[in-house]
């Protein structure tokens, strides 16, 4: 058993960096939410105002309100597509599925600023899809609503997400073999209500993960609003950045952004996976 | 006759597209995937600086002009440092953490890998602020060094998820049975393991390699003044439409392509 001791003292060295430099940053951002800053100096201390000021500013009601639209609306989109995807690489092509698989985690790995960037050329007043519909004669005008505004951002982080979102999905499913969902097929359950009754309740947990990773990384994104959203399409993380790297900084109120944006996705999240258990029921 | 030679066909029709509709499908969400990459290396070749169809004027001014920028040859330099810093690092203690965790077992074997794959569910501008206002709070000024520790603390999750799946088939007699014919844990360690795991440490480390080369907001936010390429191309984007952005990502891209393809080889030749 000492060898088991010995194996176990291997998790020490990546634990003690995880701890160093994740938890305790976090935790030290969480105590400055708490603190004042005073010229550009920080105090420690006890005060809510950041808090309050999230809570009533309404600049910052209207972007929490936006932005926890935005991540929603991207989640709920990411998600089905990467069910749907998983699906069809484990039991329509299963043995295209790996390569698939492949080809779309590469897909994520594939230059993050560059692909915004790429979805403005593509997405613009003046862009590839513009130019294209109005050279077919589809269209009379350039279509404006696809650019600088939520749908443009939610295009966006969906074409960042669907990797992302794929793993937890593939993995959970990995799981089922085709034999369940035959038998399934056997008793009654075929179709739309196999995947209701049986599928979905059995990817269950891959699929609150996906849920939960779309949804937080879409909230926390600030790259993408910049980029693709224009001057009215700011998010919570716009803000956030501004206060570390801004013109007028304030760490306390970017603290208190960040943690106030994290307690409300963690309580949507738990809300929303709470209602597809009850729907997805037998 | 007539008729049901119609509902034959109306039901192969229909038949035939149930069979359609999932290879339409992922045609589909692998184009919206994939559509930005086209676009960007399209455009890194065209000499018109406003993007319109029919693209014509094959160029490559842009290349020129990408590498010509003064801030090319530093930017360059400091990436490959980060890369290769963060990429050790994460290697090193993500192997390490990946063995170690074998030694529990159950529900609290899956709680410590959820747990250790937490860093990758976290938006990177909360790391990156969380490890600016740490560093500050211990007089660090900020730097390539403080960017690197960033970088690794995104890879390790996925270091840690591919040794995982590694040793997950990996055969744990072997070192038993070199240490009864009495191999030192250190020669056990270089003659047995090392072998048997290269491969797919080399394929975490090369993706450990790829997040770096890629990654913007952690590092911009904990860098300092220090340019990198991600960094480099930040700073173009926010001036404006400029081709030799294109020309840069195409490079990045294509790195990053062959980079994680290569990973992906690796990683999984080893499983099997």
């Amino acid at each position: 058993m000492s060898n088991g001791a010995a194996t176990r003292r291997l998790l020490l060295p990546g634990s003690s960096f995880y701890v160093i430099f994740f938890v305790i940053p976090f935790v030290i951002l969480g105590l400055y939410s708490f603190w004042t800053q005073i010229d550009f100096k920080m105090h420690p201390g006890f005060t809510l105002e950041h808090y309050q000021a999230v809570l009533t500013t309404s600049l910052y009601k209207g972007v929490f309100l936006r932005t926890i639209i935005v991540a929603t609306l991207t989640a709920i989109i990411v998600v089905p597509i990467a069910y749907v995807l998983s699906y069809i690489m484990q039991f329509v092509f299963p043995r295209k599925g790996r390569i698939l698989f492949d080809i779309i985690l590469v897909s994520m790995f594939s230059g993050y600023l560059v692909r915004i960037y790429a979805w403005r050329t593509i997405l613009g007043k003046e862009g590839l899809l513009n130019a294209t519909l109005l050279q077919l004669r589809i269209i009379s005008k350039p279509i404006t609503f696809l650019i600088f505004s939520n749908w443009s951002i939610a295009i966006t982080l969906v074409g960042l997400l669907i990797p992302l979102a794929l793993l937890p999905i593939s993995s959970s499913m990995a799981n089922v073999s085709k034999d369940h969902l035959e038998v399934a097929g056997d008793l009654g359950s075929r179709g739309l209500k196999m995947h209701r009754t049986i599928l979905i309740p059995m990817v269950l947990p891959g699929i609150s993960t996906a849920f939960a990773i779309s949804f937080i990384l879409a909230a926390g994104d600030f790259v993408v609003p910049t980029m693709v959203g224009g001057t009215n399409g700011v998010m919570v993380g716009n803000l956030i950045a501004d206060q570390f790297k801004g013109l007028a900084p304030n760490w306390p109120l970017g603290a208190a952004l960040a943690m106030s944006v994290l307690v409300v996705l963690i309580a949507i999240h738990a809300a929303l996976m709470r209602l597809v258990r009850e729907i997805t029921r037998w | 006759m007539v008729t049901s030679l119609m509902l034959i066909s109306k039901r192969q029709l229909r038949r035939s597209l149930r069979n359609l509709s999932p290879a339409i499908f992922v045609g589909v969400v692998l184009s919206y995937l994939f559509a930005p990459v086209i676009v960007t290396v399209l455009f890194s070749f065209t000499s018109s600086p406003r993007l319109s169809l029919p693209i014509e004027g094959f160029t490559f001014q842009w290349y020129e002009s990408a590498f010509s920028n003064p801030l090319f040859v530093d930017a360059m330099r400091n990436t490959l440092i980060l890369a290769l810093t963060s990429a050790i690092i994460a290697v090193l203690l993500g192997t390490s953490f990946a063995f170690g965790i074998t030694s529990i077992k159950g529900r609290r074997r899956k709680i410590a890998l959820t747990a250790s794959l937490l860093p990758a569910a976290i938006p990177a501008l909360v790391l990156g602020i969380s490890l600016a206002v740490f560093f500050s709070g211990i007089g660090s000024s900020q730097g390539l060094l403080n960017a690197a520790i960033g970088h690794a603390v995104l890879s390790l999750p996925f270091v840690i998820l591919t040794m995982n799946a590694r040793l997950e088939t990996f055969d744990f007699t072997t070192l038993e049975a070199a240490r009864d014919l009495g191999a030192s844990p250190l020669q056990t360690f270089r003659d047995i393991t090392l072998p048997l795991i290269s491969t797919a440490v080399i394929g975490a480390g090369l993706l450990a390699i790829a997040l770096s080369l890629d990654e913007f907001v952690v590092t911009w936010f904990n860098i300092g003044n220090e340019m990198t390429i991600p960094v480099l191309i930040w700073g173009l984007l926010r001036r404006g439409i400029d081709p030799s952005i294109n020309a840069l990502a195409s490079v990045v891209l294509v790195s990053l392509i062959i980079i994680v393809t290569l990973s992906n080889r690796l990683t999984h030749r080893t499983e099997k």
